[in-house]
Order: structure tokens, then C-alpha cells, then sequence
């Protein structure tokens, strides 16, 4: 869904409007919060109403105009526009997106009974991803032009462009059907989350590699390190103190920026291919069936995921950098 | 299943992730047994008191699985709850024609019709029995209670069904304890399920998946595939078109690429010999392109003309393979023919639109399921006041009343075999395959599946692994 850019790497030089008060940085995310939160509120409420038609859906097939007259009234939707997205705003207010037709009960209930699973998996997908990313890019980012390098190049490259449920079917017979190792899919034992973890951080892992074999390729070449060197700082050290140290916030902004864009799409393909009981499936279904209620809590749930993500990631990345400040404003020059 | 059932009342939805449940959760008052024939099951017997009037002798000591009986009451209140009007059912194609059921005694009920029902029987062993609380707006969630061999005792949300043996089961007890029923959404997944034996059963296999499976089940399906006609658009209104359209499709090479042999072309009529109201005279139109051309000519339309074809995305086995596949040898006789893929409720509001309206569909793919073993399921294809039906000839009108109007077999034959050669000259569609389910098994379970695409449990057993 989200397509933009990732972060951009290392803050190398950190631009002075990025020098701000934590208390600044968070009044900021508040409202940058409110905003994104209010525009996609304004595309499910537009894609409804005025794309759609709720009373279409809702009337058997066969009913006359003056029955969907008589609905249409009945349900509101002859108010006008303004009218009735300030009606929706108090639905959501309390979490009220209506009565799922196929399941037959509120909508949020069955996105609220899945949404740990889904949230579960994408923990243990970004566990996977950030092992692949950070291991897999400290290690061919320190040892530039290897072969461990390449193989780690090649991987990463594979990663960010073959389609996920692919690799995923791959795992499924290689590791399920030949090997007998896991099971194929469903959530039915623990061994279970293996597979669909894996595929998720492979997919997700690769691009954090890049950015982290950049990032410590980068610190690698700086002329403290050659300094260090000489000093006969031990390698492992140098690696493990200062270069991994020294881009932290990049790292952690990234897998950051990746764990969101799992909830921005990319995780529910994997849950189909993989059976496991997430909102993937269920949104999938919902559609299929015209379910407008589910699709709409969904999607609201997972904007406010990824909005959640962004929020604590950039939070985080405050923190951890010092150049940004540790707690109060006045600590910062301005 | 590669989807959960939306609800367990089994009165209210007809597809197959809902029915592999409610199959054995619920019971009919007839039943087909293995031959097809319809026996008596929850009913001990029926008769047929007028023209408009049967009587149905239930069966004694049954009970639901909640203690409440199965008696008249019960029966008669299934009845008149899926004959409601005011009750959304996708099972509507049953209950056509059923007026209202009665108690008679504790043990008997009795069923009006509106008109002579010949099918009536048939009709009956697809409307399940249910309690007195189905009334209750929990019933088919929280509240799922029938006569039947088992009894759901778990539904896990998008994950699995669980049913366990019902201990007070008035028939013999099934072999299997228990079963799962799982969702898998994807069909490479669920065969790689079956693979590993996490799974013993699997719906709906690919033709190209069935060499993969441990074991593979095959039914001849009552299904037939066909290209509807709007036979009220212009280019489509001379039969000699129709008829040139059927020469134009090779459909034997379609049985034997699309679908690896797993179907088989069918003898120009929505039966097997086997069914009422087959016509053994009829064959299916021979794959002639040069015939096909030359109908055309004669027709007016020695340069073909521009047509849609309908189909629905991801409803039928390579239902979207085979439109490519009838585009293309229409385009060999010079109709240049481009296909339309719609989702599923599109194409079902593109079925209700009238052959006369602007935006009528002119070509439509779709398979004609026809659970009754009887021509008479068709009739809403093919009569003139027909619901779906894109075609009016008198010929076939006079044969459909008169074989509804009759409950003698012999006539009733005779009027359908009339009707199917009528059809065969003046085609309502495009003649294609007899389907076929391919179910994938584990080498452990032993099973015959049914062509009227039942689910009893209660048939399955569990062999030592080969």
C-alpha cells in the first residue's frame, strides 16, 4: 500500500530542522497522527458511500425501488454529505463499523478476534528480518568485496524483488513436504510460526541488509577507524562498539520503517499462502464477498498500526540519537 | 476449505465450505443413497394424497442434539421456516413450489404444493430438518443443533471447525470419533497439507494437481458446463448461428488440455443417460469449423461479427481458461469473440438482467448443477417466464408444462426428450463438458464421494496408511 521512499540513511549531518525537544518531536507526531489518521478515515467513509452503494449491498437483490427508498432513508444515507461522515465519526469514535454481513456480527469483533495473530506473526517476522538485515549487513559491510559479501549482496537482492507468497510456497515444499520439519500451515503448534516468519523476514530483511551494509561500509571508511586501527584496536571490537554503534538510529529506523510497511500490505499475502488465521484471510474473504464492514475496520486498524509503528519508531530514533537531544529543550542549541 | 462458512443454518447458505458441516450436522427427511435412488431417512415414508398433497411419516425417537425431539412440530415448522418468503436463503431452488407443511399427528405431517409437484421428493433431500430453537438469531453461530451423526464442538474463527460424534445418534454410530474441518485459502498450501498428511481431504484439486495427491477421489459430477445464448440479440437470434456456434468448439480438446481429462464432453443436454428425461437420441454437436462457417454464410453472416463472452473470476474450475479457450475457436470461424471476467456477485446481477434489456449479457460461461438427477432443473434456464432464461419457443414451453404437470414418469420422459431435441436445434447454449470433482485423500482414508455433492462423514473410514 504505502509506497514511499525508506528513510534516508545514516544522519550523518542532522539538518537543524530535525533539532527539536522531545517534547516538540512528540507535539509534532501528535499531529501529524491526527492528520493521517483523519485522511484515511476520509477514504474509507469516500470509498463506502459514494464509490460503493451501502444500500445496494445491504437489500436483497430483488428488491423494488421503493424498497431501497425506504432503506436508504431508514438508514440515513438521504442525509447530507457532511451529515452523515459526522455520523460515521461517531460510529468509529465507538469502534461502531457496522455489522458484517457475511459473519453476522459487528465488524470490529471479527477484526479485533484476529488482529494478535496477525500482530504476533509481524513480531516474529521483524525478529527474523532484523537478524537477516543486521547480521547479514554488518557482515558483508565490514568485509566489503568478499565473498561473504556477495553471497549477502545476492540474498538481499532476491529478497527485495522475487514476490513474497512465492518464496513462501518454495518454503512450504522444501521445509514442509520434503524435509517433514514444520508443518505446512494453519496455526495449530508453535512450530507452526516458522515458515510464514522466515518468509515474512526474508522478504523484510533485505532491504534493512542494504541499508546496514551502507551504513557500516560508510563508518568502515571513516578515518577514526583508521585511527583505532593502528592503535591496535581489535577488529571485532571496532565493529561491534563504534561502527554498529555509530549507525544505530539508522538501523533501528529502518526495521522500524519495515515493521509498518508489514501491516502496510506485505504480510497479508504471507498469511494466505500460509493458512494462518490473520487478518490477510479474513480481509481477502471479506472481499470476496462484498463484506464492506470488515474490509473498512481492517483498514482502519491497520492505519492506525502503521501509524502507531511510525510514531514509537521516531521516538525511538529521538532517543537514541544524541545529536537530537536527551530530554529537555534547553539542553539544545538552537 | 479454502473459506469458512459464513453460517451453520442450514437452511440459509448452500455452498460446499458450509455443507461439508451441515451435512452431518443435519438431516433430511429423504435421502440419496449411493445409487442415487431417494430413500426414506428421517421420514420412514411418504404418499402422495392428491395432486397437490403428501403425507410423510417421520421416524420415531429421534432427537436433536440439544434433547428436544424430532417430531411433527418440528418438521413441519423446518419446512414453513425455509418456505418463508421473508427468509433469505440461498436454497431457494428447493423450495419452489411448497406451500406450507402441517402436523397431522405426533408422527405424520403433512406438505401442500401449489401446483402437481413431481420433484417434490428430490426437493426434500436438500431441506434440512431443524429444531424449534432455530427461530433464536444465534442459531447457525453460537447455537448449531440437528439430528445428525455429529455435532460441531468447536468453531475456531478462521481457523477450523471441530465436530465430535453424536453419542445419541438414532442411526448406526460413524467409524470416525471426530473430524476438523480447516480453512486453507490458498490450493497449493492445501495440497502440500495433503502432501504431509496434515490433512486427509482436500475439495476441489486442480486437474493438474490430482497427480500430486497421495490418492485421488473422482466423481463424475452433476454438472455441466455450457456458453448461455442471449438468444434475443440480434446476431444471436438465428438458430443456424447457434448451431454453428456449437460446430465451432472442439470439445474434446478441451476435456483433454484444460482440464487433463478430468471432464468429458456431454451429449447436448444438462444429463447423463442415467438422469430423467435424458434423450439417447441426441448426441453432441460433432467438431465441424467448416460446417460452422458454412451456417454462418447462410445466416448473413459470412463475416462473423463482434461478441462478449461472460465469466466469472475464480467461481469455476478453469472456468476463466475455458472462455479463453471458446474465444478462440469462435475467432477460427470468424466471430470475433472477446471475453468479459467479472467477480462473482457481478456476474450473478449480469444473470437476472432480461434478454430483451439493453445490457443483457450476449455470451455467459456457467456450469448447470443439476442435484435433482431430473431435466426439470433446468426449466428456468430454457421457458420463456424463465429466471434466468435468455430463450422463448413455444415447443420447449409445452414440453416443460407437460412434464411438470404429470406425476407419470413415462410421459414426463417423453416431454423432456422432446424438449432436449427441440434445444438441439434451436440451442439455448453452447454445449460443453460434464464436469468432474476431483478430491485429493490421504492413502488412509476411504471414501466414495457422491455426484450430488454430499458430505456424509458418517461414510468416511480410516484405513491403516499404504
Amino acid at each position: 500500500m504505502s509506497t514511499a521512499a525508506p528513510p534516508a540513511a545514516a544522519p550523518a549531518a542532522t539538518p537543524a530542522s530535525r533539532r527539536r525537544s522531545l517534547a516538540g518531536t512528540l507535539a509534532r507526531r501528535l499531529r501529524d497522527t491526527v492528520v493521517v489518521l483523519f485522511l484515511v478515515l476520509v477514504v474509507i467513509f469516500v470509498i463506502g458511500h459514494v464509490v460503493g452503494d451501502p444500500v445496494r449491498s445491504f437489500a436483497s437483490p430483488d428488491a423494488t425501488d421503493e424498497q431501497l427508498a425506504q432503506l436508504r432513508s431508514a438508514m440515513g444515507l438521504d442525509r447530507p454529505f457532511h451529515e452523515q461522515f459526522l455520523g460515521f465519526l461517531g460510529d468509529v469514535a465507538r469502534l461502531d463499523m457496522g455489522m458484517s454481513l457475511w459473519q453476522q456480527r459487528p465488524a470490529m469483533d471479527a477484526v479485533t478476534e484476529v488482529l494478535a495473530n496477525t500482530v504476533v506473526l509481524a513480531v516474529a517476522g521483524l525478529i527474523a528480518a532484523a537478524l537477516f538485515g543486521v547480521v547479514g549487513g554488518v557482515l558483508a559491510g565490514s568485509r566489503p568485496g568478499t565473498w561473504v559479501d556477495r553471497v549477502v549482496s545476492t540474498l538481499s537482492v532476491i529478497s527485495t524483488s522475487v514476490a513474497n507468497f512465492w518464496v513462501g510456497l518454495l518454503l512450504i515444499v522444501v521445509f514442509a513436504v520434503y524435509l517433514r520439519l514444520v508443518p505446512t500451515s494453519g496455526w495449530y503448534t508453535w512450530s507452526s510460526l516458522l515458515l510464514p516468519a522466515v518468509t515474512l523476514g526474508f522478504a523484510h530483511g533485505g532491504r534493512i541488509c542494504q541499508v546496514v551494509r551502507a551504513v557500516v561500509l560508510a563508518e568502515m571508511t571513516k578515518p577514526y577507524v583508521l585511527a583505532a586501527t593502528s592503535r591496535g584496536l581489535p577488529w571485532r571490537r571496532l565493529v561491534a562498539n563504534h561502527a554498529l554503534r555509530n549507525s544505530g538510529t539508522t538501523v533501528v529506523t529502518t526495521v522500524g520503517w519495515e515493521f509498518a510497511r508489514m501491516f502496510g500490505g506485505s504480510i497479508f499475502p504471507i498469511e494466505v499462502v500460509f493458512a494462518w488465521p490473520g487478518l490477510g484471510p479474513l480481509m481477502t474473504t471479506a472481499a470476496g464477498r462484498h463484506d464492506f464492514p470488515i474490509v473498512a475496520a481492517a483498514v482502519l486498524v491497520t492505519g492506525v498500526l502503521v501509524i502507531v509503528v511510525n510514531a514509537v519508531v521516531d521516538l525511538v530514533g529521538h532517543l537514541m540519537d544524541r545529536r537530537l537531544g536527551t530530554g529537555t529543550a534547553a539542553e539544545v542549541p538552537r | 476449505m479454502s473459506t469458512e462458512p459464513s453460517t451453520l443454518d442450514p437452511q440459509a447458505v448452500n455452498d460446499r465450505a458450509s455443507r461439508v458441516v451441515t451435512d452431518n450436522v443435519f438431516e433430511t427427511l429423504l435421502v440419496r443413497d449411493a445409487n442415487a435412488a431417494i430413500t426414506p431417512h428421517l421420514a420412514t415414508g411418504y404418499e402422495r394424497v392428491d395432486d397437490t398433497t403428501w403425507t410423510f411419516d417421520l421416524r420415531a425417537g429421534v432427537t436433536f442434539s440439544d434433547g428436544t425431539p424430532f417430531d411433527a412440530e418440528a418438521a413441519a415448522a423446518s419446512i414453513n421456516r425455509i418456505v418463508d418468503p421473508d427468509y433469505t436463503t440461498q436454497r431457494t431452488s428447493y423450495t419452489e413450489g411448497i406451500e406450507a407443511a402441517s402436523v397431522v399427528d405426533a408422527d405424520t405431517i403433512s406438505i401442500s404444493t401449489d401446483g402437481p409437484d413431481p420433484v417434490l421428493p428430490a426437493q426434500l433431500t436438500s431441506i434440512p430438518m431443524v429444531p424449534l430453537a432455530a427461530s433464536s438469531p444465534d442459531f447457525g453461530q453460537a447455537l448449531v443443533v440437528g439430528t445428525g451423526p455429529y455435532v460441531v464442538s468447536a468453531w475456531n474463527r478462521g481457523r477450523s471447525i471441530q465436530l465430535a460424534r453424536n453419542d445419541a445418534y438414532w442411526g448406526p454410530a460413524p467409524e470416525l470419533a471426530g473430524f476438523e474441518v480447516r480453512v486453507v485459502p490458498d490450493s497449493q498450501t492445501a495440497l502440500s497439507a495433503l502432501q504431509t498428511g496434515e490433512v486427509d481431504l482436500v475439495f476441489d484439486l486442480l486437474p493438474e494437481q490430482a497427480a500430486l495427491a497421495p490418492k485421488v477421489s473422482i466423481v463424475e459430477a452433476a454438472d455441466f458446463s455450457y456458453i448461455a445464448f442471449n438468444t434475443y440479440a440480434p446476431e444471436l437470434a438465428d438458430p443456424r448461428v447457434r448451431v454453428a456456434m456449437n460446430l465451432a468448439v472442439d470439445k474434446e480438446t478441451l476435456a483433454e488440455t484444460v482440464y487433463d481429462g478430468h471432464a468429458v464432453p456431454n451429449a447436448a443436454q444438462h444429463l447423463t443417460p442415467q438422469m430423467l428425461g435424458y434423450n439417447p437420441a441426441v448426441q453432441a454437436f460433432p467438431y465441424d469449423p467448416d460446417r460452422a462457417r458454412t451456417l454462418l454464410a447462410e445466416a448473413g453472416f459470412a463475416n462473423g461479427f463482434d461478441i462478449e463472452l461472460h465469466v466469472p473470476i475464480g467461481r469455476y474450475s478453469k472456468g476463466e481458461e475455458t472462455a479463453d479457450y471458446v474465444a478462440g475457436q469462435l475467432q477460427a470461424v470468424g466471430i470475433r469473440a472477446t471475453v468479459v471476467k467479472h467477480d462473482w456477485n457481478e456476474y450473478r446481477d449480469l444473470g437476472r438482467v432480461k434478454g430483451t434489456e439493453p445490457d443483457a449479457f450476449d455470451l455467459k460461461y456457467g456450469w448447470n448443477s443439476n442435484e435433482w438427477f431430473d431435466a426439470g432443473r433446468i426449466a428456468s434456464h430454457i421457458t420463456c417466464g424463465g429466471s434466468s432464461s435468455k430463450i422463448c419457443d413455444p415447443v420447449v414451453d409445452e414440453a416443460v408444462d407437460e412434464a411438470s404437470q404429470t406425476f407419470d414418469e413415462a410421459a414426463r420422459v417423453a416431454a423432456y426428450q422432446r424438449m432436449w431435441a427441440e434445444l438441439h436445434a434451436n440451442p439455448y447454449s453452447i454445449y460443453l463438458l460434464q464436469q468432474q470433482y476431483i478430491y485429493g485423500t490421504s492413502a488412509r482414508l476411504d471414501w466414495q464421494p457422491r455426484p450430488d455433492d454430499t458430505f456424509f462423514v458418517a461414510t468416511m473410514s480410516l484405513g491403516a496408511t499404504a
